[in-house]
């Protein structure tokens, strides 16, 4: 069974204007996807809609996740059944502490997999050995949810939530725009110390580079709101070679 | 009609009250006073909304019900954690006229008097409840004295508290008003402050959902004086609380911050005054709102600077969160500056939750009711962490506010 099948989607934005145009995915778990394309592509959108980010409008097609109607579903109750989006622009929230968020995000979680929430000494112990994973000092944690994190604490803090939450489908949304190269890799270690065969990972990026680190199974490229080419990892070489336009005109 | 001026209607029962009680005990300057102050009531009557000042406070509430003057004894309980230091003089209202008449006396400045505001000069003439602290110059009072107000249903209660600190003294106050039933708690602090003294004043209202609470605290600080006063409104179905900084002296230092939260259908005003008359003084203001429901809240925050205050720093900041749609917010700052060379600023924001960092915490599992509580105790925290230190105090405020998160249930 697949962990999720988008079938034939189209949605727009507030002010009407058709981002996806007829998107069709089949994930299964423990693949690794890349969805390619150029700015305005959809690549986003299509992350946003999956995650429930407001603002959006499906107007045609279905999303299926373990079989339930995903677009039925809350943002916060997707989260529970283990679908996590790794933000483009994490959100600075003052006067929200990192670690109390986290802990108030995980216990949610575990709470809705039937699992008893972690108790204060627990909660740290995890923490530790993920923060070492990425790199991560512990004063961050001290801090507001990334309010005044430099870019790259920003990404590094999102893949350590995933490390926390441990969910079923990752959606990373442009994770490797902004980083330099050492904060690149140590992101992609992160995402791939989370490769597992019950897991899926969606890897949303303009770039070949971080494929170069975190090798997919299958890479989509998307134009104009569509799924112009799927293939495995040499697809992402001939684009860097050809480009996006050579693919546009093929297609 | 004789010859004296009219008297509002408003005012009777309150006039009646004040004449049938006998003060016998009490010493004549205090007595004529009292007198005076009820002289002056009788000609104002109560604010209208006419009255710019009271231009968006609703008094139907306090006008349609009957609040008959109702002190007893025993409505205020002070606490001290450790002892009182000598130099350091602490009782109720009712303590201080029995044995330290003079420090009341003293601190009940006549010209008080000539500009009050009618409610002012009704807990003038009527006050029995209260507090009075008297600290002598160089002395710290470290640990906080904790003050609970308490007005019992059925009537009105007029607690008056005086402060005076001597120069280079300390202290740390707080103070709880808690209304009960259908009662109406009309509160004046005076507070002095000598040559580089420095007051800690929190407050906390949190009546209950029928009273009605009108407070005045007014604060004169002299030469390098240090003023902080946090308000944090919780209850009262209608309220108002006035704080009034007076910066006598040069380099005074003033912080006015607070919080109020309100739902259902309740009504607080909240306003200040910083009076800038010397030299090189300094003013934060940060004030926090978050309405509720059909809640309306009110900030007014006045700065003067008058003529020769030159060097005033002042900076004043009203922030207000709406989480319905019939809940409802006025603010209005008002700069008046007559100095030179002066930097004074003012910003007011009135809106809804950020909607990004709500999806942001959604999207983390955590429910929509969880994370707008979130996002409000945030809100609300940030304004207590920049005004009050770290420790229990802080945690006590913080405490509060979570409650009245955890009523909301929303």
């Amino acid at each position: 069974m697949y962990l999720l099948e988008i079938n034939n989607l189209h949605a727009r934005v507030g002010d009407g204007k058709q981002i996806l145009k007829g998107v069709s995915l089949k994930i299964a778990p423990g693949e690794v996807h890349a969805i390619m394309g150029p700015n305005g592509s959809g690549k986003s959108t299509l992350a946003g809609v999956l995650a429930g980010k407001p603002g959006y409008e499906v107007t045609e097609g279905q999303v299926l996740y373990e079989g339930r109607d995903l677009l039925a579903m809350p943002p916060d109750e997707r989260a529970r059944a283990g679908i996590f989006l790794a933000f483009q622009y994490p959100v600075e929230i003052a006067g929200v502490n990192n670690m109390y968020f986290l802990r108030s995000a995980l216990n949610a979680v575990r709470r809705a997999r039937g699992e008893k929430d972690l108790d204060a000494g627990q909660f740290l112990k995890a923490v530790r050995e993920k923060l070492k994973l990425l790199e991560i000092g512990e004063d961050l944690l001290q801090r507001a949810v990334n309010l005044g994190f430099s870019g790259g604490e920003k990404k590094r803090n999102e893949i350590f939530q995933m490390a926390m939450l441990e969910p079923k489908l990752a959606i990373l949304d442009e994770t490797d725009s902004g980083l330099d190269i050492d904060a690149l890799r140590v992101v992609s270690n992160g995402v791939n110390r989370l490769r597992d065969p019950k897991r899926a990972i969606v890897l949303i990026t303009h770039y070949q580079r971080l494929l170069d680190y975190v090798v997919p199974d299958r890479v989509h490229v998307l134009g104009d709101g569509r799924i112009l080419q799927s293939g495995d990892k040499s697809l992402a070489l001939e684009l860097e070679k050809g480009g996006y336009g050579h693919l546009g005109s093929a297609a | 009609m004789c010859a004296m001026a009219a008297v509002k209607t408003e005012t009777v029962p309150y006039l009646e009250a004040f004449r049938a009680r006998t003060r016998d005990s009490e010493p004549a300057w205090l007595v004529e006073r009292r007198r005076t102050a009820a002289a002056r009531f009788a000609e104002l009557g109560f604010p209208t909304r006419r009255q710019e000042q009271w231009r968006f406070t609703n008094l139907a509430p306090l006008t349609q019900g009957a609040f008959p003057p109702n002190s007893v004894e025993n409505r205020i309980q002070i606490e001290l954690a450790g002892e009182l230091p000598a130099g350091a003089w602490l009782g109720s209202v009712q303590e201080a006229l029995r044995d330290r008449p003079e420090v009341l006396r003293a601190a009940l400045d006549e010209a008080e008097l000539a500009g009050a505001q009618p409610f002012t000069l009704l807990n003038a003439a009527l006050f029995d409840d209260g507090y009075i602290l008297a600290i002598e110059p160089g002395t710290a009072v470290e640990h906080p004295i904790e003050v609970v107000h308490r007005g019992e249903g059925g009537g009105s209660f007029h607690p008056r508290s005086v402060i005076l600190l001597g120069e280079r003294s300390s202290a740390t106050i707080v103070e709880t008003f808690e209304g009960r039933g259908k009662s109406w708690t009309n509160s004046v602090s005076t507070v002095r402050l000598g040559p580089n003294a420095h007051l800690r004043h929190v407050m906390v209202q949190e009546s209950g959902p029928e009273a009605i609470h009108l407070g005045l605290a007014r604060a004169a600080l002299a030469a390098g004086a240090r003023y902080e006063n946090f308000l944090l409104t919780l209850g009262a179905r209608l309220s108002r609380f006035d704080v009034h900084a007076i910066i006598e002296g040069e380099g005074a230092r003033c912080g006015l911050a607070g919080v109020t939260l309100l739902r259902e259908s309740q009504e607080a005003t909240v306003a200040t005054f910083v009076d800038h008359a010397a030299p090189g003084g300094e003013t934060r203001e940060v004030f926090k709102c978050v309405v509720d429901d059909r809640a309306h809240g009110v900030f007014l925050g006045k700065i003067a600077v008058r003529p020769g205050a030159d060097k005033t720093d002042a900076k004043q900041v009203s922030r207000n969160l709406l989480l319905s749609p019939r809940a409802a917010v006025d603010t209005k700052p008002e700069l008046e500056i007559l100095a030179d060379d002066v930097k004074c600023s003012h910003g007011a924001t009135v809106g809804d939750l950020d909607a990004d960092a709500l999806f942001y915490l959604r999207a983390r599992g955590i429910d929509e009711a969880a994370a707008r509580a979130m996002l409000i105790e945030a809100f609300a925290v940030d304004a207590i962490e920049g005004a009050v230190a770290a420790g229990p105090m802080r945690d006590h405020l913080r405490r509060r506010v979570g409650a009245w998160l955890e009523q909301s249930g929303s």
